[in-house]
């Protein structure tokens, strides 16, 4: 004979909550995470005397019978999905075993997808929505818990998504399942989603897609599956009303992550215009977020030629960054190839290792190395170069000569560091490579042709980062713009300057602002990684 | 119905004290600035809902924390030095 006082109890406020369309109620009322007050406890018991595993479809049966608001709709438009999430709510506080997190996360992960069905009803499933969120967020952290201790889920793979891809990582899954929430919050066609006083409609889903975006995001970066995140960006730049409308949190969380994605990119303007909004918008009394900000937005500006100021450094979130940026600014304006790429080697940098677990260090040894030969080229031109005469109509010059032989020198010095190492052969002996001859001298064949060095130069000019023109006949540069400003300044204009000229109004995809984005820009807008030329 | 008072009541309580409001856990809060290298996870700041504080943004009150001129045009340090006298010595010896 069934006993279940107190789930019935509880099913018939849930019916009341569905009628009432409570939905923070609704929330209060699921609790989730263990321990459980006396009245769960109840429950529990309740479910567990009555309700054994396998016993799950009389359990739906329950369910079905004691929720005729679900059963029968409101409006005459079942909520089926409801049912079958109230279900699995009781199965998982009658199975849960928190001190098994694989088992933990596995009955969490039906509980997600049964309410995230749910809330796909088109007029009731807003009322689940702040218990998605609530949900959401405790399985991210069981996630981002699965990802730290990856020996506990070795084994555990979960199914193979893609043909032939990688299987799906159990963290990743946790942020897919969450996105397909996401999904259907981003799809609720019920109003625009704007408010009349211009802030997120509560009657409509759209009001959560920023919390829920923020916690896939966080779950892909923590489990290194960042393009993962592409889709998320893609759906909000064509779908989502203005960011600007969310509260500043959600905007600061959305957009730090929209910039360090950018910056993973080698989108690096793209990443510092995000940032730079992301801590604009951060209070100065949060320190950490500001901080995790200040490092993305500070290696940005550092490519992009725009280094931090005394001011900056002396900021309380930038405590420590002088240390780890303040040599790099040092190497890139001098020029000084051989102590930039010490900084850089993970073997011989004292910041490559902090760089590097910020996952920065790859970006700034191999874009901050057009920097550093920029101002290799313009040291050698006030060392080497000719001036010219402006009243002879004179333009200065620089014997490419010059600069091929600095190459080749700095090249020699000191032999560990100076040796350029492709990526690709990176970690291997470089007497392998042949970098070095039987005398412990550089290879000459590796060190750099005279067309190489003549290449380098063009493809500076090409980046308007010199402002000239080669005569090949004559092996110069010719610096062009002299008359009106001094010879170096025509032809190694500053880098920020010339950054601006190229990227000044471009927007940010994903970043939906008023009246941006959308109809028509697919997404292949996010899908252009070709931010920044290399130099060989 | 003291069920559902004592239902709602309680379940209430329970949600405050497990989320201390949007998703900010006192443990976050607290953490020795000693740790922050180490946890590279972005956390919401807790003011959702709370009266927005004045914005610190000022679009002419950053720009003092870049420096765009940074070019060294010091040409007799040592670096520049023994790269001139190598460019000398090589232009000699071609």
């Amino acid at each position: 004979m069934a006993s279940t006082p107190t789930l019935e109890q509880f099913l018939r406020e849930l019916g009341n909550i569905i009628r009432a369309g409570d939905g923070e109620q609704m929330r209060n009322y699921m609790i989730i995470e263990p321990p459980y007050n006396d009245l769960y406890q109840k429950m529990i018991n309740e479910v567990r005397q009555n309700y054994p595993k396998e016993q799950e479809g009389a359990l739906d049966d329950f369910c079905r019978d004691n929720l005729p608001e679900a059963r029968d709709g409101i409006d005459g438009v079942s909520w089926t999905a409801f049912i079958y999430f109230i279900a699995q709510y009781f199965t998982f506080i009658r199975d849960v075993n928190v001190d098994n997190l694989l088992d933990t996360y596995n009955l969490f992960s039906e509980v997600m997808q049964k309410i995230s069905s749910a809330l796909g009803h088109s007029t009731l499933g807003i009322i689940l929505l702040p218990t998605v969120i609530e949900y959401s967020k405790v399985f991210a952290k069981l996630a981002i818990g699965l990802d730290k201790q990856p020996e506990l889920i070795a084994n555990a793979v979960a199914t193979t998504s893609d043909e032939g891809g990688e299987g799906e990582t159990l963290p990743e899954r946790a942020g897919n399942i969450i996105r397909s929430a996401f999904t259907t919050c981003l799809n609720d066609r019920n109003s625009s989603g704007i408010a009349p006083d211009n802030t997120p409609d509560s009657r409509n889903k759209k009001s959560g897609i920023y919390k829920l975006a923020n916690l896939c995001l966080k779950i892909f970066f923590q489990c290194r599956k960042i393009r993962n995140c592409e889709q998320i960006f893609t759906n909000i730049y064509n779908q989502s009303p203005p960011l600007s409308i969310y509260p500043k949190a959600q905007q600061v969380t959305y957009l730090y992550y929209l910039g360090r994605f950018q910056f993973a990119n080698s989108h690096f303007w793209r990443a510092q215009l995000a940032l730079q909004h992301a801590l604009d918008l951060t209070p100065a009394n949060f320190i950490s977020q500001r901080r995790l900000i200040l490092i993305y937005l500070l290696t940005s500006n550092l490519l992009l030629g725009r280094f931090p100021s005394a001011a900056l450094y002396s900021l309380p979130e930038a405590r420590g960054l002088r240390q780890h940026f303040g040599p790099l600014c040092r190497a890139i304006a001098r020029g000084d190839i051989p102590a930039f790429q010490q900084l850089t080697s993970l073997e011989t940098g004292p910041s490559a290792g902090w760089l590097y677990s910020h996952k920065v260090l790859l970006e700034i040894r191999y874009r901050g190395f057009v920097l550093v030969q920029r101002s290799l080229t313009r040291l050698v031109f006030l060392v080497a170069g000719d001036p010219g005469d402006p009243e002879a109509r004179k333009a200065p010059t620089l014997d490419i000569s010059a600069v091929h032989t600095a190459l080749r020198y700095l090249e020699h010095r000191p032999p560990q560091a100076a040796v350029y190492v492709d990526p690709d052969f990176e970690g291997m002996d470089p007497a392998e490579l042949n970098y070095l001859d039987e005398d412990g001298e550089p290879n000459p064949l590796l060190l750099p042709t005279f067309a190489e060095s003549e290449a380098l130069i063009a493809s500076m000019i090409d980046q308007n980062l010199i402002n000239g023109f080669i005569s090949h006949r004559q092996g110069r540069l010719a610096i062009q713009g002299a008359k009106r400003k001094a010879a170096v300044a025509a032809g190694w204009p500053k880098v920020w300057e010339v950054i601006v000229a190229k990227f000044a109004g471009e927007e940010v995809p994903g970043w939906k602002k008023d009246g941006a984005g959308g109809t028509g820009m697919g997404g292949g807008m996010v899908v252009n990684l070709s931010g920044v030329r290399g130099v060989s | 119905m003291s069920g559902s008072v004592q239902a709602s009541s309680t379940t209430a309580k329970a949600t405050v004290n497990d989320t201390k409001d949007n998703g900010e856990t006192p443990k976050e809060q607290q953490k020795p600035a000693t740790q922050l290298e180490e946890d590279d996870e972005f956390e919401d700041f807790p003011v959702e809902g709370a009266p927005q504080q004045e914005e610190t943004e000022l679009p002419s009150g950053s720009t003092h924390l870049w420096e765009e001129s940074w070019d060294d045009d010091d040409t007799n340090d040592e670096f520049s030095q023994q790269l001139r006298e190598e460019i000398k010595r090589s232009a000699k010896s071609s």
